[in-house]
């Protein structure tokens, strides 16, 4: 088992509105600033498109972002 | 970057961490503040551990002290100095020894004192205490030059400090004090002390180098006798001690062959620190009800301390209340953070927290300037490639929209032109007056255009600033070049500028050109007194920008008198005055900050704001009544809707540019509109607590109507079975946004939600967007 930190949507019963597909929780790769990061997102096991949780954007991803834009 | 000399010249002019006045008129540099500090607070043993830290012989010293410390105290004409001497006898009689200082097996050099006066003794003290073997030579008993130099002090005192510097390897010889000692201890001694009190071969003090008490070769000589003004001799407890302290440096440096003189400009006992006493009332010294104070006494005299401090800028601006610190701290940091070649930069919030508007350097009485440190910061981290994206990224897309063909243009005067020339003069809004009082912009213009003969004509674009204010000096220069062109096309007019900073990077961009204040023709075309519907009583804010332009300040209050307004000065007026918060792009890079800027401000205001810089007003809207000069003058205050509670948004002033763009075109050049903003691709309906959420994030309109019709065009999405919302993402450009919405019945759109972020993670942004690999991963 993975130890990257693992973020579900902030609520509600989301499916992939092109392929009609519940999402699955995916390990995917998000970048900045020259730096990589694995996490486990909610995603399209058919196409990929992957979902950014509200929470995510303006919680943990903007506290990353701007430690990385003061590196 | 910065040199470090050039930080130490920087760092020199804040005198915040400067000694007090106590502790620079005390020759043993005793930290008088942090004492009475550590007594106010009932730290009794703190305060004796400072005492056994800082003086020689502590018991001896508290006992005879003359203490200069209370004469150069600034509570002197307030109710009198603190009674420092006092309250050191309370402290030493009160608590016990606190420290015990490490007894070093003595070093190799053996060191000599001629004279068991104060001087003696002190240098004996210090060197001793630093691992030396001393001998300490004197007449009779050991106790007597300082029995005959302070009658008062008593034996058990004496003999106790005396018995302590036995332990430290001093040993006391019983001899004749006479030349022919002097020459045997030349020879035996590495180094050696006369003390001029008690020693008859001593020489005159102006015989010896003043800074470092050295005689001759290896010999120091200190603790001269003081003559009152009177002319009168006595011993200064505090000045011979002093002596002795400065010879022990001496000493200690000549066994350790380090420069005698180097490094010791701090024993120049300057004051420097500034320490505001406005609003500072007397309060009369504590006097024992019994002969030495009560604790209780002790506490209320040492509270009295005024606690001497300058933080004259720190108390009036929020940003550099933010990190609580003050100047030379924040030079430091931002020099240290400018070093690191790879690593975490703390201070880059730091420079980009700066309003850059000058109230630091105008109120600080050596000049201090956080605005050119923190721009000259910003600049070399744009060089170096370092600041971040996000900082400024907004403002400076928004400065590319107001320059740009949307909102962007220059109306020449078409009477002038048909006469083959140019209007002689050009009136210069600035992008957010453009932004924000469209209406009035081309009102005042109109009068202007009946007002000025020679004519004139309308430049509507972005001055610069937020160029400059980015630390992004290259492209500021291309954006002057493209004004310069502009403006030697209309033949060099003198501007009329209706903003503070656009002024000042109109100087800074066009030097050769005349720019003045719009409200300074203004006031000379109005001669007559006018009826508005302003408050009959009002505070100006004078705009950061103009701080220095008194001409700017005089035309504004002249308007307000033909307005029949009262004007009440604010504290902080004209020169001193402190911007709103839009300065420097805090705004941007600090929102917070900004706001707090914006709140502490116009709390400062006892009656309704009258504003003469647009963003002056639109901030302070949001906090109290305010209103902008074209709210008053009689050619504009119908033309828009006075609105003193709010202020447009982010998209409603560059939709307002565009549309000022469109009417000006219209109605003098007589162009159609093209109702761009009435042909958006798809029907969004975004509610105003959206539209008010969206502001707080940068996100503008047209973001979210593009984003909507990006994805639907795509089919990306996502969909809640529980509620039918939709969600997907949209990322023009370095900022993903991501907005929630639902399909309302009659094919238009209802905005639900929308966020942004700046991270790129695979899958989770349209590929039409192409941005992906933008981010190269280092290894």
């Amino acid at each position: 088992m993975g130890l990257e930190p693992n973020f579900t949507p902030d609520g509600g019963d989301w499916i992939c509105a092109k392929c009609h597909v519940p999402l699955e929780q995916i390990k995917v790769q998000a970048l900045y600033m020259h730096s990589a990061f694995d996490v486990i997102l909610p995603r399209c096991p058919s196409c990929g498109l992957t979902l950014i949780p509200q929470s995510l954007a303006e919680g943990k991803m903007a506290e990353v972002e701007a430690l990385l834009e003061d590196k | 970057m910065l040199e470090q000399s050039q930080l130490h010249a920087i760092e020199s002019r804040c005198t915040q961490e400067a000694a007090p006045r106590c502790r620079t008129a005390c020759p043993l540099d005793m930290d008088v503040r942090a004492f009475l500090d550590h007594l106010a607070a009932g730290n009794m043993r703190d305060a004796r551990k400072l005492l056994e830290r800082h003086l020689p012989l502590p018991g001896i010293m508290t006992a005879v002290c003359d203490h200069p410390c209370e004469n150069a105290c600034l509570r002197r004409d307030l109710g009198g100095g603190i009674a420092v001497s006092a309250l050191e006898r309370f402290c030493m009689s009160a608590v016990s020894t606190q420290t015990k200082p490490l007894i070093r097996p003595p070093k190799g050099q053996k060191l000599a004192v001629l004279g068991a006066g104060l001087a003696g003794l002190t240098a004996a003290f210090d060197i001793s205490h630093k691992g030396f073997a001393v001998t300490v030579y004197h007449e009779g008993e050991k106790e007597d030059a300082l029995r005959a130099a302070f009658p008062a002090l008593d034996d058990s005192t004496m003999s106790e400090d005396l018995r302590a510097l036995e332990k430290f390897h001093v040993s006391f010889v019983s001899t004749v004090l006479d030349e022919s000692l002097l020459a045997r201890c030349s020879e035996e001694f590495g180094a050696i002390f006369v003390d001029a009190s008690v020693c008859s071969f001593a020489p005159a003090k102006d015989a010896v180098d003043g800074s470092t008490l050295v005689w001759k070769e290896k010999i120091c000589c200190g603790g001269w006798t003081s003559q009152t003004p009177t002319g009168a001799r006595y011993a200064s407890a505090s000045s011979q001690a002093g002596d002795g302290r400065k010879a022990g440096i001496t000493i200690q440096r000549l066994m350790t062959g380090v420069s005698l003189v180097a490094a010791r400009e701090g024993e120049n006992r300057e004051n420097r620190l500034h320490t505001p006493l406005d609003g500072v009332s007397p309060l009369p010294r504590v006097v024992p009800a019994g002969d030495a104070y009560t604790e209780e006494e002790a506490r209320r005299e040492a509270d009295r301390c005024l606690r001497c401090s300058c933080m004259q800028c720190v108390k009036e601006c929020p940003f550099l209340q933010k990190y609580k610190e003050f100047p030379r701290i924040y030079a430091r940091k931002i020099y240290n953070n400018a070093s690191v070649v790879r690593g975490t930069r703390t201070a880059n919030v730091i420079m980009n927290g700066c309003a850059l508007c000058g109230q630091c350097e105008v109120i600080c009485p050596e000049r201090f300037s956080m605005a050119d440190l923190c721009l000259q910061a910003r600049q070399d981290a744009v060089e170096r490639d370092v600041m971040p994206a996000s900082a400024h990224e907004f403002a400076l897309e928004d400065m590319a929209q107001a320059s740009g063909p949307e909102s962007a243009f220059l109306l020449e005067d078409q009477n002038a032109v048909a006469q083959g020339t140019h209007g002689t003069s050009m009136f210069f809004p600035g992008c957010q007056l453009a932004a924000s009082r469209g209406n009035q912009v081309l009102a005042i213009y109109r009068f202007l255009r009946e007002a000025l003969p020679g004519g004139v004509s309308l430049y509507s674009t972005c001055c610069g600033i937020p160029a400059h204010w980015a630390g992004r000096e290259k492209l500021f220069d291309e954006h002057a070049s493209i004004l310069r062109k502009d403006w030697e096309a209309c033949g060099k007019p003198e501007i009329l500028a209706a903003c503070s900073s656009c002024m000042a990077a109109l100087k800074k961009a066009l030097p050769e050109a005349t720019v003045i204040p719009l409200w300074s023709k203004i006031d000379a075309l109005i001669a007559e007194p006018f009826v508005c519907s302003a408050p009959k009583t009002m505070s100006v804010q004078d705009p950061c920008g103009a701080r220095h332009d008194h001409e700017w300040q005089r035309a504004v209050r002249s308007l307000a008198a033909k307005a029949g307004i009262q004007i009440h000065e604010a504290t902080r007026a004209g020169e001193e005055s402190a911007c709103c918060g839009y300065g420097g792009l805090v705004w941007n890079a600090q929102p917070d900050l900004a706001d707090a800027m914006a709140q502490k401000r116009a709390g400062e205001f006892s009656f309704p704001i009258l504003t003469s810089c647009i963003m002056c007003h639109d901030r302070f809207a949001t906090e109290t009544e305010s209103w902008h000069l074209f709210d008053v003058l009689p050619q504009t205050a119908n033309a828009d809707l006075h609105q003193e509670k709010s202020a447009p948004g982010l998209s409603a002033r560059r939709a307002g540019r565009a549309a000022l763009k469109e009417a000006a075109l219209e109605e003098f050049l007589g162009q159609k509109p093209s109702n761009r903003y009435d042909n958006e691709p798809i029907l969004l309906r975004i509610p105003d607590s959206v539209q008010r959420a969206m502001e707080c994030r940068y996100i503008l309109r047209q973001d979210a109507v593009e984003a909507v019709a990006g994805i639907e065009k795509s089919g990306a999405k996502f969909l809640n079975r529980e509620n039918n919302h939709i969600l997907g993402s949209w990322r023009p450009r370095n900022v993903t946004f991501w907005v929630e919405y639902v399909v309302d019945d009659d094919g238009g759109f209802t905005l639900i939600n929308a966020w942004c972020h700046r991270m790129v993670v695979a899958g989770a942004i349209q590929p039409a967007t192409k941005v992906i690999m933008e981010e190269k991963v280092h290894a």
